[in-house]
């Protein structure tokens, strides 16, 4: 985490609102309060946290936090490194390989372009037209080159 | 205006697509497809790995539209362009329920329909909908009121219920990095929507429908739980009551379906005159 944010979290009173209104805090090991704490008290890395995988980014601690923390904002940042550190979890590891090769994070298959035909609808996704695609490809190849492999 | 239709609706839910084109030709309101453009991409998967790539992507598909207005059905593709939008200081993105709300409303609504439908839903927004109030400053971050009302505009009633608020268990990439704790939460959702008396789960956005839809078959398999709730896209519902077939809405292709719904949605109630 860059100073900027250290700055933000600075401001954070330990007030509990934000594990309050965490409804995966309440399923799993994710504490919002808690992560905040002992980076600020034990200088421990949000990004330490495995845990932060389990957010569902409903934002609504960081639309209640008092102080106006951008806990989800943070959380997301704070996963950049923990991909980078140990990879994505579980089916999120195909995404971007999906997103690479298909130009879509859920790619359609054969039934799926049945539908639309059915439907008298056009196919228009970038995953069918080969130009768009192959634009879309060298994007993710270019930024997921130096974060995830 | 241009149809952004993300990967959701083009590649599983194209009747949320074919229902938002007759509600549009039905108002007069000139849309056609946004060719070429790509996964929008998901915010939160994304921005987890990184924003750079979830800014450049985004750029592009607005950059497409060419300053025509952008229309959504998805709070996923929504915020992502939403927002992108704001930071680069070009495009105007919509989604479709807020834009029905605010630019059409739903005293006009009330007078397009052919036939009312009288349903009990249960309204689920979506996190992405209204949050983070930051940018989508249209509504409450806490207590959004605008698919309730747009549900009575069609005669339908939205039955209150616990956990309203909350997240459907898929967002934030949960769904498919951490399936147990998705499953989880959808368990906890479906236990307060089940406690009412409704005909199906109205929402806004396609992955909340495939996390209520196939999330139900899923909990079947892995958790015994039976629910049997149809769940559906506002837009579905809205082209049905302006009389589209409702076989073009696709619903016959969703998981969990229901013939009392299907019933329902064909035979309608007579619209006020």
């Amino acid at each position: 985490m860059d100073d900027e944010v250290g700055a933000v979290i600075n401001k954070c009173i330990q007030c509990g609102t934000c594990i309050g209104s965490c409804f995966s805090g309440r399923v799993t090991a994710l504490n919002t309060r808690r992560i905040l704490m002992e980076h600020l008290a034990k200088g421990v890395p949000i990004e330490n946290h495995d845990a932060l995988w389990f957010c569902v980014t409903c934002y609504a601690c960081q639309e209640r936090c008092p102080r106006g923390i951008p806990v989800t904002e943070i959380i997301l940042k704070a996963r950049n490194e923990l991909a980078r550190r140990k990879g994505l979890p579980g089916r999120l590891k195909n995404a971007f390989s999906y997103l690479e090769k298909h130009s879509a994070l859920v790619p359609g298959k054969d039934r799926n372009l049945e539908m639309r035909k059915e439907l008298g609808l056009p196919v228009y996704h970038s995953q069918f037209d080969d130009e768009a695609r192959k634009e879309v490809s060298e994007i993710v190849k270019r930024h997921l080159k130096e974060v995830i492999r | 205006m241009k149809f952004f239709p993300g990967c959701m609706i083009h590649n599983r839910y194209p009747g949320i697509e074919k229902s938002l084109y007759y509600v549009f030709d039905n108002l007069e309101i000139e849309i056609s497809p946004l060719k070429g453009s790509s996964c929008c991409p998901a915010p939160s998967i994304t921005k987890s790995v990184s924003q750079d790539l979830w800014l450049e992507i985004g750029k592009r598909n607005i950059q497409l539209a060419k300053n025509d207005t952008i229309m959504t059905a998805c709070n996923g593709c929504f915020t992502t362009l939403f927002e992108v939008s704001e930071k680069i200081g070009t495009g105007d993105v919509r989604h479709v329920a807020e834009f029905l709300y605010f630019d059409v409303g739903t005293e006009k609504i009330r007078r397009s329909i052919t036939k009312r439908l009288p349903l009990k839903l249960a309204v689920h927004y979506g996190c992405h909908f209204f949050r983070p109030g930051e940018y989508k400053k249209f509504t409450s971050p806490e207590r959004p009121k605008i698919l309730d009302e747009l549900v009575e505009a069609i005669g339908s009633q939205s039955v209150d219920y616990r956990y309203k608020m909350m997240c459907c268990g898929g967002g934030g990439g949960v769904r498919a990095g951490a399936t147990e704790v998705s499953q989880e939460l959808l368990e906890i959702k479906l236990d307060a929507m089940s406690n009412e008396e409704i005909d199906a789960i109205v929402v806004v956005c396609p992955l909340c429908l495939n996390q209520f839809d196939n999330g139900q078959k899923e909990l079947e398999n892995s958790r015994n739980r039976s629910y049997g709730i149809p769940t559906v896209h506002y837009i579905q519902l809205l082209a049905v009551a302006m009389g589209m077939e409702p076989e073009l809405t696709g619903i016959q292709w969703h998981s969990i379906s229901s013939t009392d719904l299907i019933e329902k949605l064909v035979k309608g109630e007579m619209a006020e005159e």
